[in-house]
Order: structure tokens, then C-alpha cells, then sequence
């Protein structure tokens, strides 16, 4: 009996040593490790995963993800723990110009622009969905100003008396922006500001409230797939500016998201580094993957490889030829 | 060697998350009716007990936990101490707060209790359902929170009343395992005893069984509240007001020395209610002793 356990832990043992030879002939040449920041939502996760897949196939990069919190992931770029931030979402970071100029990381460009931010209704809120046998709960719902008129639509569970507005998630600069823009429109007189704690609480708020019918009104920002899937409808405000934008008086900015290395990884993976200067999408772009992913239920390799092969031509623009070719060879493996 | 011997064959599939959703999505489209009106009824529970809490002075709470410190340990110096330690987390600005997040691990104790303790008891007289309520509870207990965390939230909604059942779900099962371990523990010498006396069955588990088992299950409460402490700060992430909330901007914001004022607050409301219960667990064992 004992030598037949022996036996058998022999065997696995040489199994175990067989498959572990297996697995280090590959990677001659040496390769460079990247570590993406995943700063916990998904496009950040989605734009790794095209660069790192880029990365691997031209490059010869290998990407791994670390998951933390944006000021955790923040500063693991400075320290050099995380080696390339594909989405800085600069205003949330109240030190990033100043580690900026003071050098703390690279800043390589801007990864998209043309976000949006904001409060958000379903659409069935201001015009009934006949489909669903809703009636429009608040028909002359345009801009925030309107919310004070509805107050009565949005009702807090927690205080009949008032609304309630699902607000951005604390400690996020907008957070304070939000607050202010509570108060200036006199939204306090008859709303409560509602802090979710977190993005995925204000997520299954929003589509709790979607999923019933019910009327919602809450922070929220685009791309996400929330905002590609649902039919929301961001509540207009006064046209931006940048003095007034702070205290909560205008619409928000659409944010620079910018894309950011470490100063080791800036001097160790030259190549990639500029692959990374011209890496440039939209938000469209971003929402049109995120959706993708929400509803093939895939991964976001399997997504960054759809995404690619979709968009042949933004190869051509992020990449030398010959790099080029290395990518689209892989892809079509 | 074959490729399905070293990696994991990649044929076989089990995919019950999609199940899950749908179950989620029928719960929360159809017995809607259903969680609001516990929502609501938790609502009123809570709102309560949170308005008796914030009319406590805040010298009336640090007198009762002086005298009952005192009471229990006989000993000055820690009635000092722990008032001393209470009277800091005023000093710090956070009393508001911590009343916040007294009330919602007040509502949630005692939710568990009203909810474990019968439990535990009818666990104890059989062995059946032992086998099969013991694997439910490792699942209540080890399940990451926030597993079903973000469900309630979208089935009950955001907020302080959320959180109490999400606290309960973490927090009731020592309180049932202890329970039904105690009584199974007496000694049968004792319940021999009371049945020669003439004692019903309801009889020797009223007045015997249970409170020889008090101290036990006493240990039972005490688990639950520490659990419902920890889990204050988790709920944070749905919506909880409190202390929870704090630690969690100023982790947002990288605020170290916010998060450890906050977190130090929650540390002394554990050891104050920790060292509070356990006296009266030994109290009860010199009561039993006698």
C-alpha cells in the first residue's frame, strides 16, 4: 500500500517536472515584462488588453494586469510598480499636473477625448416606452434646473419627503462638483444627495431602477457598457467653463484620458513606448468593445482580437509597417 | 503525454452564472412587491432604533459604559479607560458617525439574534438538520460579501437598510453554530436529572439546557457583533453612512491619516462592546458555577 503511494507521488511528480520543461522552451529572445494598471473598470481593462496584445504579438511585451483602486494604481506609477496606465482620468487626481511637470511618470498622449459626464435618466423617464407600458413620468425633463420641478418622480425610499439623486462615488474629484452643482441649482431644497459608496453600487442602482421601470436619476459617466447598453439621457446644463465648471454652474468637460508610463518602463521598452504615443481611440470606439463584451459574454483578449480585426485601419495608424504586419499575421492565426 | 492531461480539457463546461443572472433578473422584476415591503418594514426597524441612539447625550452613553465596565470587571482603571477611549472618538469629530454605525450593528445584532437563536436551538435537536444547515452556514461565512453585496443592492436597493440583512447574512451563523453547540454541550447528567424531576421536554430546555448553555451562546452574540463591526466597513461600498463611509473616502483619496482616525474609531467601539460582552458571558459562568 505505502509503495503504491510512493509509486504514484513518483509519477505525478515526474508529470508535474515533464509540464513544467514544457512550459520554458518558448521566449528565447528575452522579453519585457509590462505591468497595465487595472484601475478597476472596464474599458481601463479593455485598452490593456488591446496594447497588451499588440505587446505580445509585436513587440515582444509580455502584459499582466494589477487590479487596485485608481489612487492605488496611481501610485504604483510613480513608484514604478505599474508600468503602463492606459486610462488616466486626469481630472479625478487632484496631484496629476504637478507629477507631471515634477516628473514623476511620462505622460505619452491622450488615449480619448470626447467622453461625458454627468446626470443621467432613462430615456423612459421623459418619454414613456409604450413598449414596456410606461408613461412618460417627467416629460419636460431637459436640464438639471427641470429636477427641481420632479422631485416628487424621484422619490427617496429613505425620506418621502424628498428625492433622492444617486450621486459620483465619494473621494472622486467630480464627487465635489456634483455636490456643488446639488446645491447651486437649490436642488438641496428638495432632493437628497445620495452618496453609492461604489461604482458597482451605482451600477446595479442604475440598472435595478432600468430593469423595473422605475424612474432613477444618477451620476454617471460614458463609455461604460451601462451607458452603451441602457437608453440613458444626460440631463443638459449650462455650456462649460472653465472658471464656473468647479462650483458646479456647467455641464462637465469632456476629460483628457491620458495615457501614462512609469520613467523605468519609459527607458527599458523605447519601442513600445511609441506605439503607445500614437495609441489614440474614442469613446465611441471604447463603448462600441465594452458593449461587445457585455453581450458575447467574451473576454477582453477575445474582445482586443475583434476589436483589431474590426478596426483594420487603426492598426495601419498606430503602428510602423513592418510591426503592422507581425500584428495582422497574429491575428489571423 | 495528452494535452488533457496537463491542462484542464477544455471540452467540459459548467456554466451556472447565467442561471444565476436570470434568477436575479426574475427576482428582482417579479417579487419586487416582496423586497420593498422588507425593505420598508427593515426601514422603520432601523430608523427607530437609529432615533433612539442619536438621542443618547453623549455623556449618558459614557456613564452607562463606565458603570457597566465597572459593574463587570470591578476594576476602576478599566472603566476609565474605556470611557476615556469612547470619549476620544467625540474628540476625534466622529460621534455622529459612530452613532451612524452603532444603530446599523445594534439593528443587525439583533436581527441575528431573532433569527439565529431559535435556529440554533432547533439545530441542536437534530442531527439531521445539523448536517444539512452546517454546509449553509460555511457558505454564509466564508462567501466573499460582496458576492452578494451588489445583488441585494439592486434587489433592495442602495443604503443603511441593505446592509443590515447583508450584515445579518455574515453575521448570524456563529450565533446559530454556537447556540446548537452549547445546548448539545449540557451536561446529560443535569437533563437526566430534570426529566426524573417530572421536567416536559420544553420544560428542561427552557430552564435547563439554556441557560446552562448561556454562556456559550453568549459567545455566540459576541462573534456576531464583531462580525457585524468588520462588515460596517464593507457595506460602505454600497451606500452605508458611518464610520464605514469614512474609511472608505479617504481610501478613495489616499488620506491615510483620515482612514486610521476612522479605523481607530471603529477598533475601540469593537474592544468596548468585545470586552462588554464577554463580562457579561462571565458573569453568567459564575452564575452557573454557583
Amino acid at each position: 500500500m505505502k509503495n503504491k503511494t510512493l509509486l504514484f507521488i513518483a509519477c505525478l511528480s515526474i508529470a508535474l517536472l515533464f509540464s513544467a520543461c514544457g512550459g520554458t522552451d518558448s521566449g528565447d529572445a528575452k522579453q519585457i515584462k509590462a505591468v497595465f494598471a487595472d484601475a478597476g473598470w472596464d474599458s481601463i481593462r479593455f485598452h490593456n488588453a488591446v496594447a497588451s496584445y499588440i505587446g505580445g504579438a509585436a513587440y515582444n511585451i509580455a502584459g499582466e494586469d494589477i487590479p487596485g483602486t485608481t489612487p492605488i494604481t496611481y501610485n504604483g506609477l510613480i513608484s514604478g510598480d505599474v508600468d503602463v496606465y492606459m486610462e488616466v482620468w486626469v481630472d479625478n487626481l487632484p496631484t496629476y499636473y504637478d507629477d507631471v511637470r515634477a516628473g514623476k511618470f511620462r505622460e505619452l498622449g491622450v488615449n480619448f477625448d470626447d467622453n461625458k459626464q454627468g446626470l443621467y435618466v432613462p430615456r423612459y423617464v421623459i418619454e414613456g416606452d409604450p413598449e414596456r407600458g410606461i408613461e412618460p413620468m417627467a416629460p419636460d425633463l431637459r436640464t438639471v434646473e427641470d429636477l427641481k420641478k420632479y422631485s416628487h418622480v424621484f422619490k427617496d425610499p429613505d425620506d418621502n419627503a424628498k428625492g433622492r439623486i444617486y450621486g459620483a462615488i465619494s473621494g472622486w474629484e467630480i464627487d465635489n462638483v456634483m455636490r456643488n452643482k446639488y446645491k447651486f441649482y437649490g436642488l438641496d431644497e428638495n432632493y437628497n444627495y445620495f452618496d453609492p459608496g461604489s461604482e458597482a453600487a451605482s451600477v446595479a442602482a442604475i440598472s435595478a431602477a432600468y430593469n423595473k421601470g422605475e424612474p432613477i436619476v444618477a451620476y454617471h459617466w460614458d463609455p461604460t457598457w451601462l451607458t452603451g447598453k441602457l437608453d440613458l439621457v444626460l440631463l443638459e446644463d449650462a455650456p462649460y467653463d472653465p472658471e464656473l465648471y468647479p462650483l458646479g454652474q456647467t455641464e462637465c468637460p469632456s476629460m483628457n484620458i491620458t495615457i501614462c508610463v512609469s520613467n523605468e518602463f519609459y527607458e527599458k521598452a523605447p519601442d513600445f513606448v511609441e506605439f503607445l504615443r500614437k495609441y489614440r481611440t474614442s469613446s465611441a470606439l471604447t463603448a462600441e468593445a465594452l458593449a461587445y463584451i457585455e453581450d458575447n459574454n467574451a473576454s477582453m483578449e477575445e474582445a482586443a482580437k475583434w476589436f483589431l480585426k474590426e478596426h483594420d485601419e487603426l492598426i495601419d495608424q498606430w503602428l510602423p509597417e513592418d510591426k503592422a504586419e507581425l500584428v495582422r499575421n497574429k491575428l489571423s492565426q | 503525454m495528452p494535452d488533457w492531461l496537463i491542462d484542464f480539457p477544455s471540452g467540459i463546461k459548467l456554466n451556472i452564472s447565467d442561471p444565476i443572472d436570470r434568477f436575479i433578473d426574475y427576482l428582482i422584476t417579479e417579487w419586487d412587491a416582496f423586497f420593498s415591503s422588507i425593505t420598508n418594514g427593515l426601514r422603520v426597524f432601523l430608523n427607530s432604533i437609529g432615533y433612539v441612539v442619536e438621542r443618547i447625550p453623549w455623556w449618558l452613553l459614557i456613564t452607562i459604559i463606565f458603570v457597566l465596565t465597572w459593574r463587570m470587571s470591578k476594576k476602576i482603571g478599566r472603566a476609565i479607560l474605556y470611557s476615556l477611549l469612547v470619549f476620544s472618538i467625540g474628540a476625534m469629530g466622529l460621534w455622529d458617525l459612530m452613532n451612524t454605525t452603532l444603530a446599523i450593528i445594534i439593528a443587525s445584532v439583533i436581527i441575528s439574534i431573532i433569527i439565529g437563536f431559535p435556529t440554533g436551538v432547533l439545530v441542536s435537536s437534530s442531527d439531521r438538520l445539523d448536517s444539512i444547515v452546517r454546509p449553509i452556514l460555511d457558505t454564509m461565512q466564508t462567501m466573499p460579501s460582496f458576492v452578494y453585496l451588489i445583488p441585494a443592492a439592486m434587489l433592495l436597493g442602495l443604503g443603511n437598510v441593505p446592509a443590515v440583512l447583508a450584515t445579518t447574512i455574515y453575521a448570524v451563523p456563529p450565533l446559530i453554530r454556537l447556540t446548537s453547540h452549547g445546548i448539545r454541550q449540557v451536561d446529560r447528567e443535569v437533563i437526566e436529572a430534570a426529566t426524573a424531576f417530572g421536567s416536559t421536554k420544553w420544560q428542561s430546555l427552557i430552564k435547563v439546557k439554556i441557560p446552562q448553555a448561556m454562556p456559550t451562546i453568549m459567545t455566540g452574540v459576541n462573534q456576531t457583533i464583531m462580525m457585524a463591526i468588520s462588515m460596517v466597513v464593507t457595506g460602505s461600498m454600497i451606500g452605508v453612512t458611518g464610520l464605514g463611509q469614512e474609511v472608505l473616502i479617504s481610501i478613495n483619496r489616499l488620506q491615510a491619516g483620515r482612514g486610521f482616525t476612522a479605523g481607530i474609531a471603529i477598533v475601540i467601539m469593537a474592544i468596548v462592546m468585545d470586552r462588554l460582552t464577554q463580562g457579561i458571558i462571565k458573569k453568567g459562568e459564575a452564575f452557573i458555577d454557583e
